[in-house]
């Protein structure tokens, strides 16, 4: 999948952000994520206006690990938000607004 | 209650009786602050059990519990109950209730045994069979507030653990006193044979306290307020994981705790 074009966007759901980790409710099956502080951040970035590949770009940025190793771990980690239907995936094209 | 008192009406001679001898130790004389009329009316329906339910829209909340529900008021301070088959004051939707209301109060009600030692209140929480009974059955002359179903409600000194009349497997004997004690600290049990914890940060704790509130969590508005809630609990009070021995050393084990 190309992730250049797509642009994780948070539901609206209760959430809150507790020293650096994140706690997240899924209100249909009322179920609580709790998230690291890197989960928190993603969470946090996933805000429709920063496609993936910003997103990891930031990561790299701010936390120290190879790039790739981010890259992958983050996709894999924005996958499960949008498979727990906790974020949506917009497709557009970088510079395009909303 | 928690600072709750409940005026019931419209309940018939047996059912009167039947709350008295339930509800015995909570009885009170104080001014009510909440009106309840039980109605019978809600038909037996063979069908799958719908979970229990809690929506809430400005001023106006309906609660769910089969095969009981109530409708109520909170700027009139009046709810309705439809009773059902079973017992005329159905404890699994008066604690529906009395959670409901406690929420409005920045509280909650949580699946745990609190025990008072000295003059603050340990609070054991945790899924069913953690251990919650027997820590409150090693309690020896401290007062038990119960084994199952603890309010916590913030005030001007701090949160305070309040003893509640909803019992678990330790039966009636586990809501024999109406006392309510400051918070000395909230565990996360596991049985072990030995004794070990581990301090929980406060979002840790939020996530292990979650799932032990006494709320059904399918409502937004709900969920939102009962995290704002426990961050605010989590925050004033410390919380530990706890594995522990059916062993009165406990006692001294918790005092030990930083």
């Amino acid at each position: 999948m190309d992730w250049t074009d797509a642009f994780p966007v948070r539901k609206s759901v209760p959430w809150r952000t507790l020293d650096t980790e994140a706690l997240v409710v899924d209100v249909k099956g009322g179920l609580l994520y709790p998230l690291n502080s890197v989960g928190a951040r993603i969470w946090d970035l996933c805000d429709g206006a920063r496609s993936v590949d910003e997103i990891v770009g930031m990561l790299a940025a701010e936390f120290e690990a190879p790039e790739p190793t981010i890259r992958a771990d983050a996709i894999e980690f924005i996958e499960r938000l949008a498979d727990a239907k906790l974020i949506s995936i917009e497709r557009r094209r970088t510079g395009e607004s909303r | 209650m928690a600072g709750f008192v409940f005026r019931v009406a419209g309940l018939a001679a047996t059912g009167r009786s039947w709350v008295e001898g339930r509800y015995g130790p909570f009885l009170s004389r104080r001014a009510p602050t909440f009106g309840v009329r039980v109605r019978p009316g809600e038909r037996y329906r063979p069908g799958r059990t719908p979970r229990p339910s809690a929506t809430w829209d400005g001023g106006r909340f309906a609660l769910a519990s089969h095969p009981s529900r109530a409708e109520g008021d909170l700027t009139r301070r009046r709810v309705a109950f439809r009773a059902g088959p079973g017992p005329a004051l159905n404890p699994d939707l008066f604690r529906l209730l009395c959670s409901f209301l406690l929420m409005q109060k920045g509280g909650v009600f949580l699946h745990a045994s609190a025990v008072v030692d000295g003059d603050r209140a340990w609070v054991f929480s945790g899924p069913s069979g953690s251990g919650k009974t027997t820590i409150a059955g090693l309690a020896g002359d401290r007062p038990v507030l119960n084994d199952e179903t603890i309010a916590l409600r913030p005030g001007r000194r701090g949160w305070q653990a309040c003893a509640t009349p909803f019992y678990g497997s330790g039966g009636p004997a586990m809501a024999r006193v109406n006392e309510r004690a400051p918070l000395r600290g909230l565990c996360f049990l596991e049985k072990a044979d030995h004794f070990a914890h581990r301090r929980l940060s406060p979002a840790e704790a939020v996530a292990r306290a979650f799932p032990e509130v006494m709320l059904p969590k399918r409502d937004g508005r709900v969920t939102e307020r009962l995290l704002m809630t426990l961050a605010a609990l989590t925050a004033a009070v410390p919380a530990w994981e706890l594995a522990f021995a059916p062993d009165p050393a406990l006692w001294g084990y918790l005092d030990g705790l930083d």
